[in-house]
C-alpha cells in the first residue's frame, strides 16, 4: 500500500467556517473564517518566540560557581590567617603546574570546558521554549494588546488528532506538531483513500487555522489502511 | 530584565570556556605548527610542553604587597554578585496591588486575592479545566502569568479571546489598573481519541 502524501500551506485554504467554528466568530474572537491572511497584514500581531528566562541554568551555574570561589575565598583567607592550605588546592596547583598539555586528562578537560561553553552559549543566544507555539493576538478588543499566549505543541496536536478521527473512515491517526510543520498520518478502514485525504486535508485545514497560531505551519497528510491481521 | 542579565552572564561565561579550553587544546594538540599559523606573543599556552598554570605564573605577583588583598577583594566581590544572581531567580510572588482610590489615598489589593479571581473566572470559562495565575512585576506596575488547561472539547483561539476579552480585563478594570501585561500558556488535558458522532 503506498503513501499518499503531498502538501499545502494552510494559510491559503478559503474554506468556510464549519458550523462549530461560527459561534466562537460571532461573538469577536478571530476564528476559523478570518484566517491567516488577515493576520499577517495587521500590525501588532506579532510572531515573536516566547524567550526562556534561562532561571534554571542561571541557577545552576551561579551555584556552582559561588561554591568554588567560596571554597576557594575560604582557602585563600585561612592561608592568610596562618594556617595550611588545603590539600585539593595544593594538588591543583601542582597537577596544572605539572601536567604538559598534550596530557590526556588536559587535553580531555580541555574538550570538556569547551564543549560546555559552547552550550552555555547556545543557552544564552537560542530563545528555548520549543514546546510553545506562539499563537495570534485576539484583536478587536480595547485592552487585549498586552496578552501574549502560547499554545503547548502537545495540545494542538491533541485538538488536530480529535479532529481527524472524526473524519469518516478514519479508524485512527497520529498527529505530530513541530514548530513549522504539522504531519497528520491516519489509516482509514473505509472509503477511498484519495477522498478520506481530500476531507482530512480540509478538515485539518480549517483546525489549523482555529487553534490562532501567530505562525501557520504547513500540513502534511498522509493516509494508508490498517494492516491486515 | 532578569532574563537579559541571565543570557548574557551564561553568554560571556560560556565564550570563557570555550576560549580557555580552546585555547588549552590548540596548545596540547600543537595545531599552531601542524597548520603553520602563529599565535601573538602574549598568547599563554606555547605548545605541547607547556602546562596550563605553571609556578611561575601563579607566583609571579605572591612577593608583592597589593596581592593577596586583590585576590582576596575580587574574590569577594566575585561571590557576592553570584550569590546575588543566585538570589535573582528565585520567582517572586507579587504580595500586593497598589489601587488608585481616587481620593488621594492609597489602597493595597492583596495579590493573593486577585491571583484567585483570575483563576476562578478563568476556570468558568467553557472548556477550561484547570487554570494558574500568578501575578508578577512590580505593585504598581504588576503583570499576570496564567496557565490554563484546557478540556478535550475546547477550541485553544476561541479560549483566549474569551480569557482576555473577560477575565483579565476584569481582573485589570477591578484593581483600577491602567495595563495589565499577560503572558498565557495553554495546555490541554491529555485523553484518548474518541469518535464524537
Amino acid at each position: 500500500m503506498s503513501a499518499n502524501t503531498w502538501r499545502q500551506p494552510t494559510g491559503d485554504s478559503d474554506l468556510p467556517p464549519e458550523p462549530g467554528q461560527a459561534a466562537p466568530s460571532a461573538d469577536g474572537t478571530p476564528g476559523a473564517g478570518s484566517g491567516a491572511t488577515a493576520a499577517i497584514d495587521e500590525p501588532g500581531r506579532s510572531a515573536r518566540r516566547f524567550w526562556s528566562t534561562r532561571r534554571i541554568p542561571a541557577a545552576v551555574v551561579a551555584l556552582l560557581s559561588a561554591a568554588a570561589i567560596g571554597l576557594l575565598l575560604y582557602d585563600v583567607v585561612s592561608v592568610r590567617a596562618g594556617r595550611s592550605a588545603m590539600r585539593w588546592r595544593l594538588r591543583l596547583a601542582e597537577e596544572l603546574a605539572t601536567r604538559p598539555l598534550d596530557d590526556i586528562w588536559v587535553i580531555v578537560g580541555a574538550a570538556v570546558a569547551m564543549a560546555l561553553g559552547l552550550w552555555l552559549f547556545l543557552l544564552a543566544v537560542t530563545p528555548g521554549l520549543r514546546r510553545l507555539l506562539p499563537m495570534r493576538q485576539p484583536t478587536g478588543i480595547p485592552g487585549t494588546g498586552e496578552v501574549r499566549a502560547g499554545l503547548d505543541r502537545r495540545a494542538a496536536a491533541l485538538v488536530l488528532r480529535d479532529r481527524a478521527v472524526q473524519v469518516p473512515g478514519v479508524q485512527s491517526a497520529r498527529v505530530a506538531v513541530g514548530r513549522r510543520k504539522v504531519k497528520a498520518r491516519a489509516r482509514a478502514h473505509f472509503r477511498e483513500l484519495e477522498d478520506v485525504r481530500a476531507d482530512l486535508d480540509s478538515e485539518l485545514g480549517q483546525a489549523v487555522t482555529s487553534l490562532g497560531l501567530a505562525r501557520q505551519p504547513t500540513l502534511t497528510v498522509r493516509v494508508r489502511r490498517p494492516k491486515k491481521g | 530584565m532578569l532574563r537579559t542579565v541571565n543570557r548574557v552572564l551564561l553568554g560571556l561565561l560560556g565564550l570563557g570556556l570555550f576560549a580557555l579550553g580552546g585555547g588549552v587544546l590548540l596548545g596540547g594538540l600543537d595545531l599552531p605548527r601542524r597548520w603553520d599559523f602563529g599565535m601573538p606573543g602574549w598568547w599563554p599556552f606555547r605548545g605541547p610542553d607547556d602546562v596550563v598554570l605553571g609556578t611561575e605564573g601563579r607566583t609571579r605577583w605572591r612577593e608583592e604587597g597589593w596581592w593577596w588583598p586583590t585576590v582576596i577583594a575580587v574574590l569577594a566581590v566575585l561571590l557576592v554578585l553570584l550569590l546575588w544572581w543566585l538570589l535573582a531567580q528565585r520567582r517572586r510572588r507579587l504580595g500586593g496591588v497598589l489601587v488608585d482610590s481616587g481620593d488621594g489615598a492609597a489602597a493595597r489589593l492583596d495579590g493573593g486575592t486577585l491571583e484567585d479571581v483570575i483563576e476562578e473566572e478563568a476556570q468558568a470559562l467553557d472548556g477550561v479545566s484547570g487554570a494558574h495565575a500568578r501575578l508578577t512585576g512590580r505593585s504598581s506596575a504588576p503583570a499576570a502569568r496564567v496557565r490554563l488547561l484546557l478540556e478535550p472539547h475546547a477550541d485553544p483561539a476561541w479560549t483566549l479571546g474569551r480569557l482576555s476579552r473577560e477575565t483579565l480585563t476584569h481582573a485589570r478594570d477591578s484593581a483600577g489598573l491602567d495595563r495589565l501585561p499577560s503572558k498565557v500558556r495553554l495546555k490541554e488535558v491529555r485523553h484518548r481519541a474518541r469518535r464524537v458522532g
